[in-house]
């Protein structure tokens, strides 16, 4: 592999800068020859940041920028200014840091430039535009994901259910009580407190002129100097066994989601060491891991199977995580795709089997290997475009460390496989874990687990000998499960406050 | 190469179209003997190539009875290994070299899909061709992935939107395999364990070359790609099957069906117009394209009526999936109370008949069309985007030139030609109309 090539990708360059009478910093990544302009504009607040009781207020703000007006344009005027350029503004809101993402074609972008920062700077914050965003988040809980999702409710409320009484433990998106008490006077306030220079990096990448960056500094340079404490974050809540929350609903299908907190994230050397385990354990939408092997590969019983050692959201398509989603405190989950009803005692036995496997035996030299290799090679390609290469290069410096994938390289190269098999027992475990379930008739899963009933399956076809001496092994494999450790609520309830 | 790709870039900067070309780079063609097209496109995506392979079938050569959802089912199966290569070994390989790879089937093709680095473009040819001359699975292999399948239908089968496809397609079509989703009916894919030597069969009639294109982009040597190519796919043997896919007669009347949802939902608004087929050709279905942008875009005064002022429904869209045959223009909302549905609905219609008696102008329309160009350029930002763009063009009409060819058709878009269109597809007997709804209690 051209590894040089790879790296200096074009001709680029990256400068971070603070001008003189400004706090905003610039993260520039200029590529004089690339047609697109990518401006990424991080916002160090989220979710974490909801007063209590207005649960969602950081996600309705963001809105209110990313798909508002400006004290010039209302949002329709300025719809009509973006379309002939094809130009887009989207956002992003997660526990720690908001995004607003800006892509141009650089013929036109002088002009956005100055309806994109106008948004941030100068916002409109009309009643109308209120309303409507209140209501998109509002559905996104009510009709997507509760009615229309079940692997993302899982997960969703895997993230609710680990960070209780904790800072995290406001959803991204808020709560349908949370947004209900939200006024547009309350957007007002938090827009003041948070949107100061300090708080705030904006991120360019793309052939863009590079006098804009004077500009950009000077325009930011407007909003209040500053940067409003951080919010503490103790220490996740102790998990107590196997903590079970059900989450009962009419589905023809169970989705699992099960984890807890790590102490570490990427800024940690550790944490390169638990990303070799991971991906031969789960790496997400590959065939490369243990769990798909075993539960999707060898006996067919769902799509997917896959296993994560931080916060991750897929970037549209691709297999590859969204950028600027970074968190001081990460956590392990299982992301087990639906099973049929029947199975879903069976399949949540051999997940957690797995990671007792894992966290018993750790890799072999080989698969440390092989793994390692594949890791080397697979992250060059998380960077194939200007745009994600920038949010890489922000989470960067947010995490403090040098370029993630350069890092990868370094720390990967200089691992063995007793490093790995260290972390595996540092940081992973198997009898102290959440676990979500969105299932049909959940008291009768309850009671399953609890009595530790035989699970076994059936085939429609004959499977190896070696798979059926395995499965006599887990549909007996016992679960921690006790009864005062199980909630059950329905779906109507997840979310509400 | 590096100083073409830098002027390939700087073309595209201008965004003009120059010879009337709006793919602004050069697709070099081959056809080996055997029939197999390759396709290739230099970029500038220094060490990483995007190989694509390109089978021209999908649900649309589902014409047997009982056998819908097959090009997906058969899709899986082509992971299952070679006697070369078994599924463990072809998957240890693509781990080496740390790959990215995966495949999708859609109404009218199925891609197999691999990025990588461009050192390891041996390897991938060699194991690619292995699977698609040298496929090999056991029954029981077979049988397992059927369940896999089913896992993939309960996972969508949360959201309302596998079922409003599911009963619009399946009122809309009468006789032809559009009458099915890709998925398939879900009796079928529960029958799908007992259909191994069906599988073997839809193997033996699409998988040849001649109906195929091997498609790569990015970071390679033209002259070595092609020796390659014809080295591992050479020896390929040509098919001969010539898919016979019932014709579609025409709608003459409108048909409504309704979704009773177990569980909350908001309501869903789903409507279908029969379209003609994609072709760089017929100015009418060009047209069509633009109907889209007119009634669905953010702009749109349908849209800022429904979203933006009165906040009827959260989201509209509707749009025109290219098709090789005639399928449907597709409208989507979902509305924030049941008695809105109608009213709606009703402002749907409104602004239809609108566009068939008031030309747009000469301004929105250029709008658009700047819209379009833009929205194309912004989309070629990476080789991966830039093969499914060239695959697509070539399972739609055999010649990647479409793409170009569409985008100059485009460009002579006249308001009369968009009310005329309008007048003769969106009419009450060519549509059909499913809503979804919360079940009453």
């Amino acid at each position: 592999m051209r590894t040089q090539k790879l790296i200096f990708l074009i001709m680029i360059t990256s400068i971070l800068a603070i001008a003189k009478n400004s706090e905003i910093r610039v993260k520039e990544l200029y590529s004089p020859n690339y047609p697109i302009v990518t401006f990424r504009v991080m916002i160090e607040t989220g979710s974490m940041n909801d007063p209590k009781g207005k649960e969602g207020l950081n996600a309705l703000t963001i809105l209110m920028l990313a798909q508002g007006g400006t004290k010039e344009l209302t949002y329709r005027e300025i719809q009509e200014k973006l379309y002939p350029w094809a130009a887009r503004i989207n956002y992003q809101f997660d526990k720690e840091v908001s995004v607003i993402i800006g892509e141009v074609h650089r013929d036109h972008v002088d002009k956005f430039y100055k309806i994109f920062s106008d948004l941030i700077l100068n916002p409109r914050f009309d009643e109308q535009d209120f309303k409507r965003n209140k209501d998109l988040l509002l559905n996104y809980i009510r009709a997507t994901i509760r009615s229309g999702n079940d692997e993302e409710l899982g997960k969703q409320a895997l993230v609710w259910f680990i960070y209780e009484d904790h800072p995290y433990h406001s959803p991204e998106f808020g709560t349908v009580q949370g947004l209900s008490n939200i006024t547009l006077e309350d957007v007002k306030d938090f827009y003041k407190k948070y949107f100061t220079q300090g708080n705030i990096v904006f991120g360019i990448a793309g052939g863009y002129p590079k006098s804009l960056i004077g500009k950009i500094k000077k325009d930011f340079a407007k909003l209040p100097k500053g940067k409003p404490e951080p919010v503490q974050l103790p220490e996740p809540k102790k998990i107590n066994g196997l903590e079970f929350l059900l989450i009962e609903k009419e589905t023809r299908s169970t989705a699992i989601s099960f984890g807890f907190p790590i102490a570490i994230n990427r800024s940690h050397k550790d944490f390169y060491a638990l990303m070799v385990a991971n991906s031969y354990f789960g790496e997400h939408r590959t065939f490369n891991g243990i769990l798909m092997q075993k539960i999707r590969g060898q006996r067919g019983l769902n799509y997917g199977d896959y296993s994560y050692i931080e916060h991750f959201v897929q970037d549209g398509g691709s297999t590859f995580p969204v950028p600027n989603i970074p968190r001081r405190q990460q956590y392990f989950s299982v992301w087990i795709r639906p099973v049929e009803n029947k199975n879903r005692h069976f399949v949540l036995r051999q997940a957690i089997r797995e990671l007792e496997i894992l966290v018993k035996n750790g890799l072999s030299k080989e698969d440390f290997e092989s793994t390692r290799e594949f890791l080397l090679n697979y992250s060059k390609l998380w960077v194939q475009t200007l745009n994600r290469r920038l949010g890489y290069m922000m989470d960067s410096d947010w995490y403090g460390i040098e370029y993630f994938v350069d890092k990868v390289q370094k720390e990967l190269r200089n691992l063995t496989v007793e490093d790995v098999n260290n972390a595996i027992r540092k940081y992973l475990n198997f009898e102290n874990i959440k676990i979500v379930a969105v299932t049909k008739d959940a008291q009768s899963f309850m009671q399953d687990l609890i009595s530790n009933k035989p699970s076994p399956i059936t085939y429609v076809s004959p499977v190896s000998q070696s798979i059926l001496d395995e499965d006599k092994i887990i549909q007996e494999y016992k679960l921690n499960a006790r009864a005062e450790n199980f909630k059950i609520i329905p779906v109507e309830e997840v979310f509400e406050k | 190469m590096k100083k073409i790709t830098l002027m390939l870039m700087l073309l595209l900067s201008n965004l003009l179209f120059s010879q009337g070309k709006i793919f602004p780079f050069k697709i070099n063609k081959v056809v080996l003997e055997n029939g197999l097209t390759v396709l290739s496109v230099p970029f500038d995506s220094p060490g990483i190539i995007a190989y694509y392979t390109v089978v021209r079938a999908g649900s649309r050569n589902e014409v047997e009875p009982g056998k819908t959802g097959f090009a997906h089912f058969f899709e899986h199966m082509m992971f299952r290994g070679t006697e070369k290569y078994s599924e463990q070994v072809y998957n240890d390989i693509l781990k080496r070299l740390g790959a990215d790879s995966n495949a999708f089937t859609s109404a009218d093709w199925t891609a197999y899909h691999i990025v990588a680095s461009s050192d390891a473009l041996e390897t991938i040819i060699d194991i690619e061709s292995d699977r698609f001359m040298n496929l090999k699975y056991t029954e029981e292999q077979f049988k397992t992935e059927a369940g896999a399948i089913l896992g993939e239908y309960n996972k969508s089968a949360s959201s309302p939107f596998l079922a409003l496809y599911e009963k619009l397609q399946d009122l809309a079509f009468t006789t032809h395999t559009y009458k099915h989703t890709t998925i398939g009916f879900l009796k079928d894919i529960l029958d799908m364990p007992n259909q191994y030597d069906y599988s073997l069969q839809f193997f033996d009639r699409y998988y040849r070359p001649e109906n195929c294109a091997i498609v790569v982009v990015g970071d390679f040597d033209q002259r070595k790609l092609i020796d390659l190519i014809k080295k591992y796919y050479g020896k390929w043997k040509r098919g001969n099957f010539k898919p016979e896919i019932p014709v579609e007669p025409p709608q003459t009347e409108e048909k409504i069906g309704h979704i009773a949802w177990k569980g909350k939902t908001l309501p869903y608004l789903m409507i279908g117009y029969r379209i003609p087929e994609f072709s760089t050709k017929n100015v009418e279905r060009a047209a069509i394209d633009f109907v889209a942008e007119l009634l669905f875009s953010r702009t749109a005064p349908l849209y800022q009526k429904l979203v933006i002022e009165k906040q009827w429904v959260d989201f509209i869209q509707g749009d025109a999936p290219d098709r090789r045959d005639p399928f449907l223009f597709i409208i989507t909302t979902r509305i924030k109370r049941e008695d809105l549905i109608d009213s709606v609905k009703n402002e749907i219609f409104k602004a239809i008949e609108e566009l068939k008696v008031k030309p747009v102008s000469k301004e929105r329309l250029e709008k658009v069309k700047s819209y379009m160009r833009y929205s194309f350029a912004m989309s070629l930002d990476n080789p991966n985007s830039v093969a499914y763009i060239v695959g697509n063009y070539f399972q739609l009409t055999g010649d990647p030139e479409s793409v170009n060819e569409i985008y100059s058709l485009y460009e002579k878009v006249t308001p009369q030609d968009i009310m005329k269109a309008v007048q003769k597809y969106f009419t009450k007997e060519n549509r059909t109309i499913v809503t979804l709804t919360e079940e009453k209690k």
